[in-house]
């Protein structure tokens, strides 16, 4: 049995080290529980889970809270392998922020994540979710999340990679409900990096809205293939704009919108581009003193961030 | 002392010559104004002498600091002292001015807190054409040039911000002995900056240079560029 802390300054809420949980805050408005106990402690749980957790964490916003969430799941030891299976659920009307973040703290340490999360929205909720990945060159990261939200519902969803790992799979589903809205970010920076990112918005309540952008940064030898997807089922709006930049002829990036529509009151549109660091921006920098490989990061950096 | 010296200069892009055998010496500490009409040269010179990739030199060669830096890129340039003010720099979405002044800055700008709004700003994004002026000077301040070349440094700027950019210049110049260029084609910012010397370029090369800018001026107001193309000195 993990043992329980109460959250102190700058602690998170949920912290696993490897496969060990150090440490979880305890709140009266809050569950945060190991998913396994949430599953062997709360029937009704059994419903948003596929079969008993191996790992991961719960967390149940009950109440309005005043502070942002926070999990951190490291790495830090060779050749681990993580399983998690992640719920967190926003009551009717609460609104919130969670910090997520996912790292190795070194280069080579051959880890494996393997994240399957669902997040649940409840009616007139609100979530604000920053995800952060770290990886080191020689990890395996597969984050699958799926997100539901109720009606009048809203997520705004960043999720920022800028240290890939070996390869990286990413998939995202989310079901909008009635007048509910999405606002999704994804940023990307592909260094000698396999990635596969999927995603898919189920536009399934009237008056549901969603916008997806894209970012993606292909470098040294990076294939990265991103499916972006909307479909609307009934009278909704949303856009999806997928933008990446090449930065040399080794790296291949295939970036692939898809619109799916069947309400003819339904308004989707995509757009998307590839190219490469502008000329100009680069010898503006070079002008400033930077050489062209520190030129390109801050371009890339700005790029990603935006 | 000599600060830059540049002999022969001749650059062409696609074949037409833009640079046609162009002399010209700038010494430490001085303020030097480059005057002449629309597509004469001026701005193809900064950025020649700023090491710029999309200009060619044919021949001749720039020394700076008695070294020749015609091969050398940019950021060779810029350690050596070079800086330039860019007439349009271009938008750099997602990176603050903060940002870049932390991965660039050797010298802390003077009164740097009294422009604080524009350094969270990204770089010359939506900004004003005074504010992209300011940016500018914050950034090349920072590198603490020995030669600052200044590409229309008045365009966008009304009056009291043109004088607020000129005394900032004028005391940066004094205290650190720097050298300024200041291109211009329009001349009202020199009665602020009363230049040591000026050089009017007329189709790529020096047609003229005098210590008097206002004689220069003058003749200029009168002739418009007319005058310049066949006097060697006024």
């Amino acid at each position: 049995m993990p043992s329980a802390n109460i959250a102190k300054n700058y602690s998170p809420d949920f912290l696993q080290v490897d496969n060990e949980i150090k440490s979880m805050a305890r709140n009266d408005k809050v569950v945060i529980l190991p998913s396994i106990e949430a599953w062997e402690k709360l029937p009704w749980v059994k419903e948003y889970f596929n079969g008993k957790p191996k790992g991961g964490y719960f967390i149940w916003v009950k109440e309005q809270i005043d502070f942002p969430l926070s999990t951190c799941v490291n790495i830090i030891s060779p050749n681990i392998k993580q399983d998690l299976q992640n719920l967190m659920i926003i009551e009717k009307g609460i609104k919130a922020k969670a910090g997520v973040v996912c790292s190795s703290l070194k280069n080579n340490l051959s880890g494996t994540h393997k994240a399957k999360g669902k997040l649940i929205l409840k009616e007139n909720s609100s979530l604000e979710y920053n995800h952060v990945h770290k990886w080191g060159h020689d990890d395996d990261v597969s984050p699958d999340y799926e997100f539901v939200l109720g009606k009048n519902s809203s997520l705004k969803y960043n999720y920022s990679n800028l240290f890939p790992p070996k390869t990286l799979d990413i998939k995202n589903k989310i079901v909008c409900g009635e007048k509910s809205s999405v606002n999704l970010n994804i940023s990307v920076n592909g260094i000698d990096s396999l990635i596969k990112i999927k995603e898919e918005v189920i536009l399934e309540g009237k008056d549901a809205q969603a916008v997806s952008r894209l970012k993606l940064v292909g470098r040294k030898r990076s294939d990265i293939t991103a499916e972006s997807s909307i479909v609307a089922k009934v009278k909704s709006k949303g856009h999806i704009d997928c933008q990446s930049l090449m930065i040399d002829n080794e790296s291949k990036i295939s970036s692939i919108p898809l619109l799916v529509c069947e309400n003819k009151e339904a308004q989707i549109t995509h757009e998307a581009s590839i190219g490469k660091v502008s000329e100009e921006q680069l010898n503006y920098l070079r002008s400033r003193g930077l050489s062209e490989k520190e030129a390109i990061d801050l371009i890339v950096s700005g790029f990603l961030s935006v | 002392m000599k600060l830059l010296e540049i002999k022969k200069l001749s650059v062409e892009i696609e074949g037409k010559k833009i640079l046609d055998s162009l002399d010209l010496e700038i010494n430490q500490g001085e303020i030097h104004a480059l005057l002449g009409p629309n597509a004469s040269g001026k701005s193809t010179l900064a950025k020649v002498i700023m090491g710029l990739p999309e200009y060619k030199v044919k021949t001749g060669s720039i020394l700076f600091s008695n070294k020749e830096v015609k091969g050398l890129p940019a950021e060779k340039r810029s350690k050596l002292g070079i800086s330039l003010v860019f007439q349009n720099p271009p938008a750099i979405e997602g990176v603050k001015l903060s940002k870049l002044l932390e991965k660039i800055s050797i010298n802390e700008v003077r009164e740097k807190e009294k422009y604080s709004h524009l350094l969270e700003r990204d770089v010359n994004v939506n900004l004003s054409g005074g504010e992209k002026k300011i940016s500018e000077l914050i950034q090349v301040l920072s590198l603490s040039p020995k030669l600052l070349i200044l590409d229309e440094i008045d365009s966008g700027l009304d009056m009291k911000k043109r004088e607020e950019v000129v005394e900032i210049l004028k005391k940066e110049a004094k205290e650190r002995r720097m050298a300024i260029i200041i291109i211009t084609h329009q001349g009202e910012i020199l009665k602020q900056f009363s230049p040591d010397k000026v050089s009017v370029m007329i189709n790529g090369k020096i047609a003229c240079q005098s210590k008097d800018y206002k004689k220069v001026m003058e003749t200029i107001k009168k002739n418009d560029y007319a005058k310049c193309k066949h006097c060697k000195k006024l």
